[in-house]
């Protein structure tokens, strides 16, 4: 028991350092990923030719013989498999979520004060860092951008922590869909852009409603799409000026970030250093920088990531479990004819063969059905606070680790296999 | 008629030191090809010990085994499945079949790894099927058959790539007489005409007329008792 509790904790460990260090995480499912499918492709040809074809037939009507058996381990690897994606996929949509205003935003580096952890804690700085970062050689454009905690007051009287953020005049880090109204909109006296997730919790109805923040007057002048909090708290969006109106510890001459672009063909790390040299007491983050450093906070520091990480090792070990139990119990029931085969000359090599693909069958056909549950997830939570989502690299992973798995799962039965002596034959 | 089945001096004991328990002393034996030869011999006298031993399943403790004319090496497992896939056909006492396969399967897929292509197979198996009377069984299950006619497809499957030696382990124990009697008689003549050497272990003593020669195994020695068989020569 504490063995299986040590090893569960210790693959958990794992995934966070690989998830800390992405790039080797990269490389690791790059290399597992090769090797998989080299030893595959091995095995493969060598099953085609040293081993009949017969062994796969033997193999698949094996398994088909006991249909609902079959039926009950897909299901039950599916369940598992989707179990382990669904958690990714949070994950991963957690991910993208608490980076996406800084994804959309497009610029190239973010200016903020120094040691902020995530975009959610961005604190005050001068104005003044927008044109000190201009005339940074390289530099194209730049803007600023208010990021502030308020308080939203629905026509009910309730309250409602939300995430103000106020625009610059291109609007840049603002909604990149509009449901109704223009972005600009922003920009005229007292008009706000409120999402269309959050349009319950806020108590919006319907743009043109009037509503307070921190005794200020508020009109809703749009409605954005997709634009989703990590923090439960809605983000709505203004102009800065507007911004800095409502909150009061904001002085007029100060933002949140300065956005930067840098001219076609300049080097973004080169400008980066330069304005780091210059620019005193702020940070100077590459967007990439900054969505991994927001996405880590929230994942890491908040022990979010690592609870999701868990359930999902838990629903591999499930998988295996479920694929080894039924594997062991339909090597077990065939041992006798296993025996026969080898006693009219079958290689052990084709047995080995044999309970390798019936053990690849149940993980393919696991994964197959637990993708169906997992995709149909993905497009039911799609336009929901909470989406599933996933990436190409995270799902082959998902999908390599599980058949990874399954092999692992074939271990007990390829034990009994090896132990079969031919000559019981007779005395079955 | 040529030797294709030779032993010299085999023993066997199971366990080791003091446990040692010897089943077979000293077994010599010639069978040509084309005999038919039954095996009889007290529960616990070691038929299935020999039969294990000439099947090339089991490694004796002593002595030699010559299958048409070479010595078996014991010592390699691949040799033995080699020797096993095309040289040797069993029949077992529950005929053994897999149960997932039809009838036809069941021949097929032994025939191929007996390293059969793919037209001469068709005709063995065709010609057997009729043979043996299974034709109308083809696409069956085995659970859908009954013991004589599973008993029957065994044979088939045994012969399908003509072995040279052909051993069965009380084939018909699990049978009445009647379907007891068909079996062995379509064991006979398959072996016969496919001119292999056939060793049968059975308890049936009504059995033995049919064979040409008796072997007798006690004290782990098998000896020869004249054959009962009417029309002797
Ligand atoms: N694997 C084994 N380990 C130890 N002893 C064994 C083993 N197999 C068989 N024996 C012993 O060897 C002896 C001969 O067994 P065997 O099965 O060859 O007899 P048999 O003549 O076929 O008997 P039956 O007519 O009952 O089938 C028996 O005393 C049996 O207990
Ligand atoms: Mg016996």
């Amino acid at each position: 028991m504490w063995r299986i509790i040590s090893f569960i904790s210790g693959l958990a460990v794992i995934v966070v350092l690989l998830f800390r260090y992405r790039i080797t995480m990269r490389t690791t499912i790059d290399l597992t990923s090769k090797v998989a499918v080299i030893g595959l492709w091995r095995a493969g040809m060598q099953n085609l030719t040293a081993l009949s074809r017969d062994a796969l037939t033997l193999a698949f009507k094996m398994l088909w013989h006991n249909q609902p058996r079959l039926l009950l381990t897909v299901l039950g690897v599916g369940v598992a498999f989707f179990l382990a994606a669904a958690q990714f996929g949070l994950l991963v949509g957690w991910t993208n979520t608490n980076s996406a205003l800084i994804r959309h935003a497009n610029v190239d580096l973010w200016v903020m004060a120094e040691q902020t952890p995530a975009f959610d804690y961005g604190t005050a700085i001068p104005r003044q860092r927008i044109h000190q970062a201009l005339s940074v050689p390289g530099v194209e454009w730049a803007e600023g951008l208010f990021m502030g905690w308020e308080i939203w007051q629905r026509g009910d009287g309730r309250r409602v922590n939300v995430e103000l953020v106020g625009l610059d005049k291109s609007n840049v880090g603002g909604p990149w869909a509009m449901r109704d109204g223009k972005l600009g909109c922003v920009h005229v006296a007292h008009q706000v852009i409120v999402d269309e997730l959050y349009l319950g919790p806020l108590g919006v109805k319907q743009v043109g409603e009037n509503f307070e923040m921190i005794g200020e007057r508020t009109v809703v002048g749009g409605i954005s799409q997709g634009v989703r909090t990590f923090t439960a708290s809605p983000f709505i969006f203004t102009s800065i000026e507007q911004a800095i109106r409502i909150d009061k510890r904001y002085h007029a001459e100060e933002i949140t970030y300065a956005l930067v672009r840098c001219a076609p063909g300049a080097d973004v790390a080169a400008v980066q250093q330069e304005m780091r040299k210059r620019i005193a007491h702020v940070e100077v983050l590459t967007s990439n920088e900054f969505a991994v450093r927001s996405a880590k906070y929230w994942m890491l520091e908040t022990g979010v990531g690592i609870t999701v990480v868990i359930t999902a090792v838990l629903g591999l070990g499930v998988g295996v479990v479920i694929t080894s139990q039924t594997l062991f119990a339909i090597t077990q029931d065939h041992l006798p004819n296993y025996a026969t085969l080898l006693a009219l000359g079958f290689r052990r090599s084709s047995l080995v063969v044999m309970v390798l693909v019936q053990s690849l069958t149940l993980g393919v056909c696991g994964v197959v059905a637990g993708s169906a549950l997992f995709f149909s997830a993905v497009l039911a939570s799609a336009r929901t606070p909470i989406p599933l989502e996933t990436t190409p690299l995270v799902y082959a992973g998902l999908v390599a680790v599980s058949l990874l798995s399954c092999l692992v799962a074939s271990v007990m039965s390829l034990r009994s296999i090896f132990k079969i002596d031919p000559v019981s034959v007779f005395r079955l | 008629m040529s030797t294709v089945l030779e032993c010299r001096k085999l023993a066997k004991h199971y366990g080791e030191g003091d446990l040692a328990e010897p089943v077979l002393r000293e077994v010599t034996l010639h069978v040509q090809r084309g005999e038919a030869c039954v095996l009889i011999g007290p529960s616990g006298s070691g038929k299935t010990t020999l039969l294990s031993i000439l099947g090339c399943l089991l490694t004796p403790s002593g002595g030699e085994l010559h299958i048409a004319g070479e010595r078996v090496n014991f010592g390699s497992l691949r040799a033995l499945g080699e020797l096993r896939r095309t040289r040797l056909g069993f029949v077992f006492q529950h005929a053994q079949l897999l149960p997932f396969l039809s009838v036809e399967e069941n021949l097929r897929v032994v025939g191929r790894n007996a390293g059969l292509e793919r037209v001469a197979l068709n005709g063995r198996i065709n010609m057997l099927m009729q043979r043996l009377g299974l034709e109308a069984m083809r696409g069956k299950k085995p659970d859908k058959l009954s013991g004589g006619q599973r008993q029957r497809v065994a044979i088939a499957r045994a012969m399908l790539h003509e072995p040279s030696i052909l051993l069965a382990d009380e084939p018909t124990a699990a049978l009445d007489w009647h379907n007891g009697e068909n079996v062995v008689d379509m064991l006979i003549a398959q072996a016969r005409e496919a001119r292999a050497a056939l060793i049968v272990v059975t308890h049936d003593t009504r059995l033995l007329p049919k064979f040409d020669r008796v072997l007798s195994i006690a004290d782990g020695c098998v000896k020869e008792t004249p054959t009962l068989k009417p029309h002797a020569n």
